[in-house]
């Protein structure tokens, strides 16, 4: 009953986002060449058989998962190719084509993981697996330094960011491990001569999570993806053990560390002196472009847009805004749809992480509840990392806007992470379901 | 101890951070918006603006002084000017490496058609993206603006024609001067002239008619005459000004002597014929500090006129006569030396208010916007800036300069069954071999019906330093344009 309900509702909700897209799409073409797009029947094909398959294998799959992630990832993923397309059109192809790819990683999660429990078996791999990918860029031949950050790697004809995949790995590791070591972690006696530290013993899984962090600001020069992993272990381990302290040590630890690269790396100031004032002459290049030119152009383009926004395909970031399709695509929807667009896509963050963190807390073992934990602040980090850094609430770390930016990698591991949810949220509803109709029996791990 | 507890506040922590950037947001897009988008280095307006046409800039008698055309460029348009520097300073050039100046500038919404009423004629408006560019129509004329070149020739100077009854501006012509045309090409041969032209001592960019000031030298004596008129000093019989080669100025030798050191005074009149210094620093002196400055401020002085072209200079009249310093600041000031100074407009409107009753109307270039469809969607409403006088003083002073005009130093002035008042003024610059600045103002109209033109003149820099300067130099160029403009107005006097 309640899955024919959820079903209902999804299928409903797709074709409202489907409906988004196409209209969304037309009205770009419209405002950029005034014609109606000549492939525009291909492309409500594509974006319907796209749904059509998510859709149908969520049926099969995993019928009683929660209805609104798939339409809400499909919705931004959809607005985010109506500005790709509109912007660069040499790479609308191939972002089609990876969502394709991505609608059938999702298909092939929900198909190879039939148990999200199982998981927690591979926990080593996980580890072994999320490190590798982390090191990757850093290997001399297939690493790539795009634009300063080391975090691309070139096999043939593919580039794909790494780290992307490494999140989700982690997120399994650390999930995994926390589980089994909770009960010690939350339990361990903390010293009452200095109850803001606890035991130095206990802070090795935190050192190393930083660590990796360190190496990913160092040798990589990517922020935002070491803020991301960090806030991620911190976040798990805190809500596994309850530990306030955790939070204050892992980001006192975090912020020092930061402190410490934004003295050393001339990048990390770049950043810093970005953020806070964009609008400084730029020493080393005798234009009158400010030397945070990508930040105001960012913040150009949001104001531009104002409440209404510019319209669809009548913004002119495409002329102004460097990296428009990846890592400022945000400020294009807020110049073309203005505060009302932006509005609509952190509202459809903020349900993505709500129907995340419910899928969380219907959890009955703890090892599904912290991997749900953690894959909803994966995205809710995520986008609050790129959404702060273009609109100028934090600084600038290039990390891409889950669903939204232009890139396989992210996508693809998305769209993973996307199966992975939708399969807890199944999984916790048919143990309830079990659990319903054995009355008196209590389910192993339910507290 | 379950986890529920954390993932809620988790939720919470989460969505603070989002309630943080949708605050943020709203700064960036609403509240701050407009801040942000008027900042120097957002070009994002003009770079649209570039990618459209741009309507016309027409003259008075509808010769097109500027148009787009199509161009296979980063921008899709460039701007011309058909007739190269005549009307360079006032259409100003429109580039977007160079920005903008003149009217491209003042009126750049209505020509790129942002403005509500050309932008929603009508509802279907709403909702069809057309081109609704709008034409701007000057006030100036190409035939007056021609005169006024042709009579300045080469030399350096200024010609200001304008309505009395309206401010409408007929002609604004300052030699040197530049074309916009090169300057709006967007290219890096447009980029190096405006950097050489930024550096000519001669200032060819700057629009001298209204952005730089001179000493306005005798010709000020009018607004003297005014203020001293206006507070019931002086009427036209009282008082008798002594006759005198000189006026004493206090704590020195060197007195204000007058033209050519001959004796002259007498009443209000005699002293305008002649334009007898001694006379006018003593009505100065009567009349006080106080009055003094009230009164040439009631002409525009010490404020910029809201005139629709950018950035007007400030004309000057000192208001510190500090005690220890003597009568001669002030006596000077009366006869337009000293501190005064003034921009060739300024004189202009002064001869205007005159010449319309003592009502200083605004002036302007713009007389109305058209659309596409070639209805006029705007129109320049004329409305007083400055009430200088009584209307009853305004007579007096006027019939004053109908006498300087008939009978003294303007009578170059002088057209053929027309009504010419004028003063002449001669800003000695103090330089040897002697040189001035020559001017004239005058104002002229059918005989007894309010006059409809009022003009200033200023040739810089003429050898000499004679009272007559003006009147030789200044004052046939004032006439041949006035008698444009009057030709151009008709019989019944137009407008």
């Amino acid at each position: 009953m309640i899955e024919r309900m959820r079903r209902n509702a999804e299928l409903t909700l797709l074709l409202m986002a489907a409906g988004v897209t196409i209209g969304a799409y037309t009205l770009a073409s419209l405002g950029s060449t005034a014609s109606v797009p000549a492939n525009i029947g291909p492309f409500l094909g594509l974006i319907l058989v796209l749904f059509a398959v998510a859709h149908i294998a969520v049926r099969r799959l995993a019928p009683a998962a929660d209805g609104t992630l798939l339409p809400l990832a499909g919705l931004l993923n959809g607005i985010g190719y109506v500005f790709i397309a509109r912007l660069e059109e040499d790479l609308a192809g191939l972002q089609s084509l990876w969502t394709a790819v991505g609608i059938g990683a999702f298909v092939a999660t929900l198909l190879i993981v039939r148990r999200p429990r199982d998981l927690e078996r591979y926990r080593y791999i996980a580890l072994f697996g999320g490190v590798a990918l982390v090191m990757m860029p850093l290997l001399p031949v297939v690493g790539l330094s795009v634009n300063g950050a080391r975090i691309w790697i070139n096999v043939g004809p593919i580039n794909f960011q790494p780290g992307e995949f490494a999140k989700l790995a982690l997120a399994v590791f650390f999930a995994a491990y926390l589980v089994e070591k909770r009960e010690l972690l939350a339990l361990a006696s903390w010293p009452r001569a200095r109850p803001v530290l606890p035991d130095p013993k206990h802070l090795g899984p935190v050192l190393v999570a930083w660590g990796v962090a360190i190496v990913v600001i160092v040798a990589e020069r990517d922020l935002g993806t070491a803020l991301l992993f960090f806030a991620l272990f911190i976040v798990l381990l805190w809500v596994a053990t309850g530990r306030v302290g955790y939070l204050a040590v892992g980001f006192g630890l975090f912020g020092s560390a930061a402190l410490v690269s934004w003295q050393l790396f001339s990048h990390v100031q770049t950043r810093v002196d970005d953020w806070l004032n964009p609008w400084a002459p730029n020493p080393s290049i005798a234009t009158y472009e400010p030397r945070g030119f990508q930040v105001a152009q960012g913040w150009y383009a949001l104001s531009d847009g104002g409440v209404g926004g510019r319209g669809l395909g009548l913004g002119v970031s495409d002329e102004n805004l460097p990296e428009a399709q990846n890592d400022f695509i945000f400020a294009v929807i807020g110049e073309e749809l203005g505060l009302l667009g932006t509005t609509a896509v952190i509202v459809a963050f903020l349900l993505i992480i709500g129907s995340g963190l419910r899928i969380a807390a219907r959890q009955d073992g703890s090892f599904e509840k912290l991997l749900a934990t953690g894959l909803t602040t994966l995205i809710g980090v995520q986008a609050f990392i790129i959404l702060a850094g273009v609109t100028r609430l934090l600084p600038l770390t290039g990390v891409a806007l889950p669903f939204v930016s232009y890139g396989g990698s992210s996508l693809l591991a998305n769209y993973v992470l996307l199966g992975l949810l939708v399969r807890l949220s199944d999984d916790a509803h048919q143990r309830g379901e079990r659990r319903a109709r054995r009355p008196g029996a209590v389910p192993v791990g339910a507290r | 101890m379950g986890m529920d507890k954390q993932i809620r506040r988790l939720g919470i922590a989460l969505v603070m951070c989002f309630v943080a950037l949708f605050a943020q947001l709203n700064y960036v897009q609403f509240f701050g918006a407009e801040r942000v988008n008027n900042r120097p280095d957002n070009r994002r307006q003009e770079q649209r603006d570039f990618s459209r046409p741009r309507g016309q800039i027409l003259s008075a008698d509808d010769t097109v002084l500027a148009r787009s055309v199509a161009e296979r460029s980063r921008f899709k348009f460039r701007r011309l000017y058909p007739e190269g520097d005549l009307f360079g300073p006032v259409t100003g050039f429109y580039s977007f490496t160079l920005g903008s100046s003149g009217v491209e500038r003042v009126y750049s919404g209505e020509l790129a058609g942002a403005t509500p009423e050309l932008r929603f004629a009508n509802l279907s408006d709403l909702f069809v993206d057309r081109e609704n560019v709008g034409n701007v129509h000057l006030t100036l004329r190409t035939d007056v603006q021609r005169i006024a070149r042709e009579q300045l020739g080469d030399r350096e100077g200024t010609v200001v024609a304008l309505d009395p009854r309206t401010g409408a501006i007929d002609a604004l012509w300052s030699n040197p001067t530049f074309d916009p045309g090169p300057l709006s090409t967007n290219t890096q041969g447009s980029t190096d002239l405006k950097e050489a032209l930024d550096v000519n001592p001669e200032k060819p960019l700057l629009l001298r008619a209204y952005r730089e000031t001179f000493f306005p030298g005798s010709t000020f004596k009018v607004v003297t005459a005014s203020s001293a008129v206006e507070r019931d000093r002086v009427s036209e019989q009282q008082p008798v000004y002594p006759v005198l080669d000189s006026f004493d100025i206090d704590f020195t030798d060197r007195n204000l002597r007058n033209f050519g050191g001959e004796s002259c005074g007498g009443t209000l009149y005699d002293v305008l014929r002649v334009s007898c210094n001694s006379g006018f620093a003593q009505m100065g002196i009567d009349l006080g500090p106080g009055p003094s400055v009230e009164g040439a401020e009631a002409f525009g002085f010490n404020d910029t006129p809201p005139i629709d072209l950018p950035n007007p200079a400030e004309s000057r009249f000192p208001t510190e006569f500090p005690e220890d310093q003597g009568n001669g600041p002030l006596a000077r000031a009366s006869i337009g030396q000293g501190d005064v100074s003034s921009t060739p407009l300024q004189m202009a409107l002064v001869a205007a208010g005159i010449a319309n009753g003592g009502s200083v109307m605004t002036p302007h270039v713009m007389d109305r916007v058209t659309n596409e469809a070639d209805e006029t969607v705007r129109t320049y409403e004329a409305e007083e800036w400055r009430r200088a006088m009584s209307p009853e003083t305004a007579d007096v002073v006027r019939r004053g300069m109908i006498e300087v005009a008939v009978n003294g130093t303007a009578e170059g002035l002088l057209i053929d069954g027309m009504e010419v008042g004028g003063k002449t003024g001669t800003a000695q610059l103090g330089t040897d071999p002697p040189r001035s600045h020559a001017w004239i103002i005058g104002f002229a109209g059918p005989p007894g019906q309010p006059a409809t033109v009022a003009v200033a003149v200023l040739v810089e820099g003429q050898e000499g330093a004679s009272e007559q300067t003006g009147g030789r130099v200044a004052a046939p160029i004032a006439r041949a344009v006035m008698q444009a403009v009057l030709d151009s107005r008709g019989p019944d006097g137009g407008g």
